[in-house]
């Protein structure tokens, strides 16, 4: 006894890879249709997904609510930075370096971390945060302090004798681009994995998952070191688009915004983050929306998620992907 | 009855405080056996699995699986490593996978030889994949689930839940289960599959079990042999029949 | 030397009045909400600004401005607590988390878009040197320190003789058994909630004067400082957290001193982390106890 899901009367057309195809080409010719400030916005919306898409598989997937992202953007934005201006290493030098500081830091910070209560875990990842703004303040000979390190130059690739600067806005536009979307691709992937369907036992019930075989702590430190990792290449990026670093790249404002963009887009979808990114962060940029009309817009979300919207878009998402596979 | 029992506790203690759950408790399942667990409510037969499943630490006590100490060992590592399983009195699933994705989740952590192998994507681990699909749908089959599985597990009535964790418990070829209270809150219809699907574990995979249950009826049905507990202590053992006509144990549940 | 180290306990004192007043509103509301309550520093800069406010623009009196900062703040939480507050009783830690999280973005800047992100300047206030047991102090100080005993012997006499006290240590034991024995614990949160802002606004109000400078984000660094004392006092625990808020306030000062004044700040968060990570049951008794 089997149900044949082919046995339709009429031939549905699956619109998604279409869909992925128009949107794909859309995201290569958008510097012939948006001006310079709009892709600035894509750009930053586009940065943000990173560590967007880590606290995506922390507490979309994993279920554990964390602010510490802005702590791991920060050390790959100071990571980053610090290596181009001391060492003038190339970008993909620095870049890989943020991550991989990030997610090595996360390590002795997450084993004690995690041992804590709900709670005492979100307090924890906050005070990373504000310790981390501490060190970059005080630690002057490394950081100098409330000076920020400035002048890091932009991205730049040698291979051999040739080099290549990516210095204007177009070109960055494509860099971020192509990271954005091997990070996406890399998220879905772990998803994907058997490794993202146990991170979904985990949220769904901690204790039936290991009582089938699931080592639990060692999962949510591996993701809490993974979701750190893609914060610091995040911040690297920034880091090298503003030219600029300093103590206030670890602040709280940072950490909001990326909780925002995952749960208003959708915790625990990969393309409800996406959207979440282009939303709340690249229509605001875009926008111009003064800083703080944008903080009091991502408050009153906040409160909109926490009670009315607890999924945030991902419904409608879901309904819009199913559109696109049966047409309806 | 083959030699080594494939489970052996010995002097198992749990204290709360002044209160003692289980005070030095003994007991042992042989091979291929389903031996019944029954007492009054708060006996300690809920903490007692507790402790010999990893889920509580144990004052004292040694627990052997198969001749190996576990003493200690965590819930997820008795699960993986040792084979021993148990369900939950209140019966749980994941509530947002559907039934299907439920019973992968249970298989998968006795393919992968790993963490890390979790994360692959070659064709290694699409393999393995592919194949706990194939026996979750086989269970799937035998449990008669097969017109929702692929229904979110939360939107399931409760024995059809019971039956998922039923069949979860059946993905990795284990060698031991321990049930609580299987038929607790099930319709009295049900009540026949699951000691059907018992059964079938037993005599077909070779599963042996240990069953806290009581359905006094359903006990002296399948299981060979009974423990009971008392105040945390070890009143009596022995067969069915034995155990029915026990004075003690009549007392125990009657008086008092 | 001595009198030097004796100078800045006393400073220490002062400072841990204040976050006392703070910290034992938050760590009540947490008894009885379950929740953090991450907004909890906008309700002292919200009173600071009522009072800000009233003195620059109504040109009223310090003491009436007092009245006024507190009134005002009781307004804000009576909206906030109706409409948010309540809803957090009973649901998961998250959902408090959030939800304050989000108040405290709106009301911080909202403040800051219309009054401005620039400092103000705050007039009033006690500022005139008094002399007592050979130390010398603004009066204000003293007058912080005085204020702060009076709120602790209050809310103790409150918390043991009152009907309200009573109840809400028995929302915050067993919130199950409340609505069988007939108490409204929609209420009780509600009106804790609102006497939890209401002390937080007093001490920004009555600290105002000795700090001066009033802008839209003091409310942040109040909530990073007042975190710490409830952790460490005990979630719940009334007195724990008058002891955590003293040692907080000596520390810093000593610090601020010996150490270095860009220290100062961390001081209460850096020992929470250390504390969380090393002993996650904290230093006082964790069980909600009034």
């Amino acid at each position: 006894m089997s149900s044949n899901d082919l046995s339709l009367p009429a031939p549905r057309r699956d619109l998604r890879v279409l869909f992925g195809v128009a949107l794909a080409a859309a995201a290569c010719i958008a510097p012939l249709f948006l001006g310079n400030y709009g892709l600035h916005a894509l750009i930053i919306a586009l940065i943000f997904l990173l560590p967007a898409h880590g606290l995506n598989l922390l507490v979309g997937y994993t279920g554990l609510l964390s602010l510490a992202q802005a702590a791991f953007f920060g050390i790959g934005a100071y990571t980053s930075g610090l290596m181009a201006v001391r060492f003038g290493t190339p970008f993909y030098l620095n870049f890989l370096a943020a991550g991989l500081l990030a997610g090595a830091v996360a390590l002795p910070l997450g084993i004690p971390a995690l041992r804590l209560r709900a709670t005492s875990f979100v307090m924890c990842t906050l005070g990373f945060v504000i310790i981390g703004q501490a060190i970059a303040k005080n630690w002057i000979g490394l950081t100098r302090g409330d000076m920020g390190l400035s002048g890091i130059p932009k991205p730049y690739f040698a291979l051999g004798p040739a080099s290549f600067t990516v210095s204007g806005t177009v070109s960055f536009y494509y860099l971020v681009l192509a990271i954005a979307v091997i990070a996406t691709v890399a998220v879905y992937l772990i998803v994907r994995s058997a490794a993202g369907r146990n991170m979904i036992a985990i949220r769904e019930n901690e204790t039936l998952a290991e009582s089938v075989g699931i080592p639990t702590w060692r999962y949510k430190l591996v993701v809490f070191m993974i979701s750190a990792a893609f914060a610091g290449l995040g911040g690297s990026i920034y880091a090298h688009y503003l030219t600029v670093v300093s103590p206030l790249t670890f602040q709280m404002y940072y950490s909001t915004t990326m909780l925002i963009i995952v749960l208003g887009g959708g915790a625990g979808t990969i393309s409800g983050v996406v959207f979440g990114s282009l939303l709340f962060v690249g229509l605001s940029e875009a926008l111009r929306i003064a800083p703080e009309v944008r903080m009091i817009a991502y408050g009153l979300c906040l409160l909109a998620l926490v009670f009315w919207f607890p999924k945030g878009f991902a419904p409608l998402m879901d309904r819009f992907w199913s559109f696109l596979k049966e047409r309806k | 009855m083959t030699g080594l029992p494939i489970l052996e506790i010995s002097g198992l203690h749990k204290a709360y405080g002044a209160v003692c759950a289980v005070d030095n408790v003994s007991l042992h399942v042989d091979r291929g056996e389903i031996c019944g667990l029954i007492g009054p409510n708060g006996s300690g037969k809920s903490t007692f699995f507790d402790c010999a499943t990893g889920l509580t630490r144990p004052n004292a006590g040694t627990v052997k699986l198969d001749g190996q100490d576990i003493t200690g060992w965590s819930l997820n590592r008795i699960a993986r490593e040792g084979r021993m399983l148990r369900s939950f009195q209140k019966t749980v699933v994941f509530g947002a996978l559907d039934v299907e994705e439920n019973l992968v989740i249970a298989g998968q952590m006795f393919t992968f030889p790993g963490l890390w192998s979790t994360f692959g994507i070659g064709a290694a681990a699409r393999d393995r994949v592919v194949a706990l699909r194939e026996r979750a749908r086989e269970l799937i089959k035998i449990a008669g689930l097969w017109e929702v599985r692929h229904q979110p597990a939360g939107k399931l009535s409760g024995g059809q839940q019971k039956l998922i964790q039923f069949a979860s418990m059946l993905m990795p070829e284990p060698k031991l289960i321990l049930l609580d209270e299987p038929m607790a809150g099930i319709n009295p219809k049900l009540i026949e599959r699951v000691v059907e699907s018992i059964r079938l574990a037993n005599e077909k995979f070779g599963v042996s079990f240990l069953v806290i249950e009581h359905n006094i009826d359903v006990v002296t049905d399948i299981c060979e042999r009974i423990v009971v507990l008392d105040q945390g202590r070890k009143l009596a053992e022995g067969t069915p029949d034995e155990i029915v006509h026990n004075q003690a144990v009549r007392e125990a549940y009657l008086g008092g | 030397m001595l009198t030097m180290i004796a100078e800045q306990i006393v400073n220490g004192i002062v400072s841990g009045s204040v976050y006392a007043i703070v910290a034992v509103g938050m760590t009540m509301i947490f008894g009885v909400l379950r929740a953090i309550n991450f907004a909890h520093g906008e309700y002292y800069m919200l009173g600071t600004f009522g009072a800000w406010f009233a003195i620059e623009y109504l040109e009223l009196p310090y003491p009436v401005a007092i009245v006024i900062g507190v009134a005002a703040t009781a307004v804000i939480a009576v909206v906030v607590g109706q409409f948010v507050m309540q809803r957090i009783v009973g649901a998961p830690p998250e959902t408090g988390v959030l939800a304050t999280l989000g108040i405290a973005l709106v009301l911080q800047n909202t403040v800051i878009l219309v009054f401005g992100g620039g400092y103000k300047f705050f007039s009033g206030g006690y500022i005139e040197p008094v002399s007592i047991f050979g130390f010398t102090l603004a009066e204000q100080r003293v007058l912080i320190i005085i204020v702060c005993m009076l709120v602790f012997v209050g809310l103790e006499l409150m918390v043991t003789y009152s009907r309200f006290g009573k109840a809400m240590r028995a929302v915050s034991q067993n919130i199950e058994c409340c609505a069988v024995v007939g108490i409204d614990v929609p209420q009780v949160a509600l009106r804790t909630f609102i006497l939890g802002a209401c002390l937080a606004a007093l001490s920004g109000v009555l600290t105002a004067p000795v700090n001066v400078s009033v802008y839209g984000g003091m409310g942040e660094i109040i909530t990073f400082k007042t975190l710490p004392v409830i952790i460490m006092g005990g979630l719940g625990n009334v007195r724990g957290t008058f002891f955590a808020a003293m040692i907080l306030g000596i520390a810093e000062s000593l610090v601020a001193t010996y150490v270095g004044l860009q220290f100062r700040d961390t001081v209460g968060f850096a020992t929470l982390m250390l504390v969380l990570m090393w002993r996650p049951h904290g230093l006082f008794s964790m069980q909600a106890r009034f």
